[in-house]
């Protein structure tokens, strides 16, 4: 899961997290540019986003500075990658499903989908264990809670 | 303040509040004992039931997972090295080497002895202070909201682990997302991207997806968590007279920084925790023995974590300002429940408000009596490998945060909530600051709009009112002192080590 161990960190990783921050505020400030700003004793709705936006950009630009001027930042173990792909994807089917087929297929198809994000999965013991969890999922959100989430749906 | 007392007991010793009061303890030592679930985590899944329940229960149940947490937390770090909660990191200092040496019994012991008394102080600090806050709140106007929010999100940023410069730049990006939707004032929309939008983000959505989904994105893969050994004795839980009696110190020392922080707007369990050690080993005469088992280093910040999260209490009680990201969550849950937090509350709610605070007071004793006879289900449960945990977690978060508005784009927000807080934190961002400057934010904006408007622009008032200009101290005196200790930290002087906190 480690894909490449820089010892020395390029200049381009250490001014990522700076970088970054740099542009949620001036991507802020584009889009908050026509908002009514008012005055200071009548401000508009614009104002105080646009002077967050001024402060992110001014810290992101602190940040940029002492990130690329240090030498010891961002020991980036590599990501996830596999947790990453695999609960987006259970999550996404959840989403996707749950107002088309209901609650439980939703509920099914997210269990089996996440346990791959462990490197260990068997298929088996995923099915086994993604029944027993939806089971216990329809009982606790439908039979006790009383959700009002249909636990199937009739496609259409 | 007596009376006031015995009324909320009257109200928690009803058998249907007693069971939340009990329900909210016990899941929250559940959750505090598994490590990767916390108390956030947990209210965010059961804010939605808590549409169900009336306020007062609601809070109750919340309100113990919280301070149920911070007792259940302590015993993953001793038994396993590994923090239930942030507020318990420290705890594994000096309670792992005693579980090592073979004193698990012992350590867990003193951390529920500990926790018990920090909660109890905690708590009565909560009743002596509630009146006297409460009067001192009636007389808050905008500029001391304003000020007072300014007090808070800095703290939150300054004092505590992490970079500061990051800390504050996470508290801005969360004023950011709560700008997003209809303008308070005006009605105006403000990055309104998607129809969905316009009522603002979601908390339940943010908070699952910064402190739930990113957690288990990071360790779904990994494996080989330790498995705890443990062979409990009676004779090995008491402490010897000697150290019960070293233990007096470090325990009220302890609840008073604890009963500090959490007070203080911006800081809660977790800082407390650190400081309190911090403390400890500073006046120590025998510094060299911490983290290597010594029963102070131990019992410290247990009391201070858990003296927090009772007088974190007090602001979120009195004043409606939440001290933490938790308590952001629990504010969330009143105001759910259609209750507006404030210092009205007392006044308005005195049932729900002396309920709430006695159930500390049952809670906490709850919580001592369970500890100790249920260590063998806590062990039991640690035995459960995260990845039989982490599908479970996943299906709650999604249909937590479905059935919280009904809305697909929620659970679509929390997963990229999820993988920006997982980033995040690869690049040494704290997510806590996040959702602190995003429940802030908007009263910042508002009380400070509105005191513009009514003073016309003069920045003056701010010094003028005195409760202000008091609150305007302690921010600059928390300014001057992180700026000294910055300056300091980076020049050590020539032949002794830098300083490092904690």
């Amino acid at each position: 899961m480690t894909p490449d161990n820089p010892q020395q960190p390029t200049a381009l990783s250490r001014a990522l997290s700076g970088g970054v921050l740099m542009a949620v505020g001036i991507g802020m400030l584009v889009i908050g540019w026509s908002y009514p700003v008012g005055q200071l004793t009548q401000m508009g709705p614009g104002y105080v986003p646009r002077a967050i936006a001024i402060f992110i950009c001014v810290m992101a630009a602190t940040i940029l500075v002492i990130d690329l001027r240090s030498t010891d930042v961002a020991r980036s173990d590599g990501l996830h990658w596999r947790g990453l792909i695999f609960v987006s994807a259970a999550m996404l089917i959840f989403a996707t499903l749950v107002d088309v087929a209901g609650l439980v297929p939703s509920m099914f198809l997210a269990v089996a989908v996440s346990m791959f994000a462990d490197r260990q999965a068997k298929p088996l013991t995923v099915l086994i264990y993604t029944v027993l969890a939806t089971f216990a999922g329809w009982l606790l959100f439908l039979v006790i809670l009383e959700l009002p989430i249909p636990a199937f749906r009739r496609w259409s | 303040m007596i009376d006031q007392f015995l009324l909320g007991l009257s109200v928690v010793l009803q058998p249907d509040v007693l069971i939340y009061a009990f329900a909210g303890v016990f899941i929250g030592q559940l959750i505090g004992v598994l490590p990767g679930i916390g108390a956030i985590t947990a209210i965010s899944l059961l804010l939605p039931i808590t549409f169900y329940l009336d306020a007062t229960a609601s809070m109750i149940l919340l309100a113990g997972i919280y301070y149920g947490s911070q007792y259940g937390g302590s015993i993953a770090s001793i038994l396993l090295n590994l923090p239930g909660t942030p507020s318990s990191v420290v705890t594994c200092l000096d309670g792992y080497p005693l579980a090592q040496n073979g004193r698990a019994g012992l350590a867990l012991f003193v951390a529920a002895f500990s926790s018990f008394i920090g909660g109890m102080i905690g708590v009565s600090i909560l009743v002596l202070a509630a009146i006297p806050m409460t009067t001192i709140a009636l007389r808050f106007g905008a500029p001391e909201y304003a000020m007072l929010v300014v007090l808070g999100l800095l703290a939150a940023s300054l004092i505590g682990t992490g970079s500061q410069l990051r800390s504050f730049a996470m508290v801005l990006v969360g004023i950011a997302l709560g700008v997003v939707g209809a303008d308070a004032t005006t009605g105006f929309y403000r990055f309104v991207a998607m129809p969905e939008l316009a009522d603002g983000i979601s908390l339940v959505s943010l908070a699952m997806g910064l402190f739930g989904v990113s957690e288990i994105i990071r360790h779904a893969t990994h494996h080989g968590r330790p498995t705890p050994r443990l062979n409990l004795k009676i004779r090995d839980i008491l402490p010897t007279r000697a150290e019960a009696r070293s233990l007096g110190g470090p325990i009220l020392r302890g609840s008073a920084i604890g009963s500090f922080f959490g007070a203080l707007p911006g800081t809660g369990a977790a800082i407390a925790s650190f400081m309190s050690y911090a403390t400890e080993k500073r006046f120590s005469r025998t510094p060299g023995k911490f983290g290597k088992g010594h029963l102070p280093g131990l019992s410290a910040p247990e009391a201070a974590n858990n003296a927090a999260s009772q007088t974190g209490f007090i602001p979120t009680l009195t004043l409606g300002i939440p001290g933490d990201a938790v308590m952001a969550l629990i504010i969330g849950a009143l105001i759910l429940n259609g209750i507006i937090p404030g210092p009205r509350l007392m006044v308005d709610q005195p049932l729900l408000f002396w309920g709430v605070i006695a159930s500390f007071f049952v809670g906490n004793i709850i919580l001592l009596l369970i500890n100790i006879p249920l260590i063998r289900l806590w062990v039991l449960l640690l035995r459960i490998p995260y990845q039989k945990l982490y599908p479970i977690i996943i299906v709650m978060i999604c249909v937590g945060v479905y059935s919280h508005r009904t809305s697909v784009v929620d659970v679509v927000l929390t997963l990229a909530f999820g993988i920006v807080g997982y980033l995040m934190k690869s690049y040494r961002f704290e997510p806590a600051p996040v959702l602190l400057g995003f429940v802030l934010g908007p009263l910042l904006e508002d009380n400070f709009r509105r005191t513009m408007l009514i003073y016309r622009g003069d920045f003056l008032i701010f010094v003028e009112r005195p409760i202000s200009a008091g609150l305007l101290a302690c921010t600059t005196a928390l300014i001057v002192f992180s700026v000294y200790s910055a300056i300091r930290n980076r020049r050590p002087p020539a032949g002794l080590p830098a300083k490092n906190e904690h």
